[in-house]
């Protein structure tokens, strides 16, 4: 499957679904890029939403640049970067309008905060916010206070009709972490994976 | 690619919980906290909002009393420590603040001390007579301008100048029943130490007001995290949990404690 296909496959079941999905977005690593281009181009620009985008695997900086690397609109795209502070790369970021820091990807009511910050600060119909990755929040957290948190972020962001994706990288993935997303999430993408 | 697509019955769907109890609230507009309290503090309440430094009182106050004065309540805020033109410098810049509000009087600042040298009260202790005349000038103050919400931030500054159990007691207790008797609904800042086993400075304070609400940094894991409790409040029931907030331009935010990795503290 050619990578533009991935990415409008990936686009056309979103459009498909309703405002309060959450969806879990099961990824390999090499389908990542393909997965950003139908998300943020072939789903929310088209749907005129904003994005609130969870970052805790790579910094928002890096993820702009891949964007525009894509030519994907990002002006709609504001980040909650958990990453870059403990990186000590955070004073580009800070710089950013469209980029809200989170300490660390412990700090998971910080993210909810944010999170909620943003979304009452969006003027925008529909919203979405994508989860990146549970993978990466599975290394600084357990696996119960990561459950309770997805819980919460995701019962609260469905009761406003806000669309959520939970990207999880296959590879990456143990059966716990898949249940922990199955259980708050309504729908399953699966895509670039093993096949059978 | 292999698509599948699982259907989960799970939904949840945060319940706002039910207004309980007959009082009318005086609803502070920060979502979070009228959750917690079912609504509102109830009308007339003193409350004493206590925690250390860099925790968020001053500014959980003075939205308590933004949002009063934009909803048409006169709200006053009485500064003891720092000068109100320094402390609005100095505050979040919230996106539902307008200067007008003050230009129209809806939102008064007043400094204690300035009001302390017009009442000659130049001693550092205050004696009975001075408490009354104190008590008197605020109440006077607050009904000249029809005052519904008043900060008094903070009343831990106003009792160094009393010394004595009695004397905070009586001033808490006098204030506090003036304040009810006009309908006012009133938050004391209190100001304690970051370990403190108290929830105020003298120990007298937190015993005499209507409700408590603690604000504390909490350490969990190496990450700073700023909480708010209500520990107490009459006239209504209220969650007792421990919640996160945010200081954010949109206001105070609140969200649940996360209680799978708390140390316990």
């Amino acid at each position: 499957m050619s990578d533009t296909k991935v990415s409008s496959t990936v686009g056309e079941q979103l459009l498909e679904l309703p405002p309060s999905s959450a969806i879990s977005l099961q990824m390999s690593v090499d389908s990542y890029l393909d997965v950003l281009g139908g998300m943020l181009d072939q789903f929310a620009n088209k749907k005129g939403m904003d994005t609130i985008y969870v970052t805790a695997t790579i910094s928002s900086e890096a993820i702009k640049r891949v964007l525009a690397a894509l030519d994907i609109d990002t002006s709609r795209v504001f980040f909650v970067d958990c990453i870059s502070h403990i990186m000590m790369g955070a004073s580009s970021v800070q710089q950013d309008e469209h980029a809200t820091l989170v300490e660390s990807p412990t700090m998971l009511e910080n993210i909810m905060l944010k999170v909620e910050y943003l979304i009452r600060r969006s003027e925008a119909e529909h919203k979405l916010v994508i989860i990146d990755s549970i993978n990466s929040l599975a290394i600084h957290n357990n696996n119960w206070i990561l459950s309770e948190f997805l819980h919460i972020l995701v019962s609260g962001l469905r009761a406003r009709d806000v669309y959520t994706i939970i990207l999880s990288v296959e590879e990456h993935s143990t059966p716990e972490i898949n249940n922990m997303v199955n259980l708050v999430c309504d729908t399953a993408i699966r895509t670039g994976g093993k096949e059978g | 690619m292999k698509e599948t697509i699982i259907s989960c019955s799970h939904h949840s769907k945060r319940m706002m919980p039910q207004r309980t109890g007959d009082r009318e609230r005086c609803v502070t507009g920060i979502d979070g906290l009228d959750t917690i309290l079912y609504g509102g503090i109830p009308r007339a309440n003193t409350v004493l909002l206590t925690g250390s430094c860099g925790t968020g009182k001053t500014s959980l106050a003075l939205e308590f009393l933004i949002h009063g004065a934009i909803k048409g309540e006169n709200s006053l805020f009485i500064s003891v420590t720092e000068n109100s033109e320094k402390l609005l410098d100095n505050i979040m810049p919230y996106r539902f603040f307008d200067r007008g509000l003050i230009k129209s009087g809806k939102l008064v600042f007043v400094d204690l001390p300035v009001m302390y040298e017009r009442l000659g009260m130049t001693k550092p202790e205050m004696t009975m007579e001075e408490i009354d005349l104190l008590v008197t000038a605020i109440a006077g103050l607050a009904n000249e301008l029809g005052t519904k919400r008043l900060v008094m931030d903070s009343i831990t500054s106003v009792c160094y100048k009393l010394k004595t159990s009695e004397k905070i007691r009586d001033f808490i207790l006098k204030l506090s029943k003036a304040l009810s008797d006009m309908d006012v609904t009133s938050i004391l800042v209190s100001e304690v130490g970051a370990h403190s086993a108290t929830y105020s400075m003298f120990g007298v304070e937190e015993a005499i007001s209507d409700g408590i609400v603690l604000m504390a940094n909490m350490e969990r894991r190496g990450d700073l995290l700023r909480t708010l409790q209500v520990i107490k409040m009459r006239g209504t029931t209220h969650s007792r949990a421990k919640y996160v907030l945010d200081l954010t331009p949109m206001g105070v935010l609140l969200v649940p404690l996360l209680k799978g990795g708390s140390s316990g503290a």
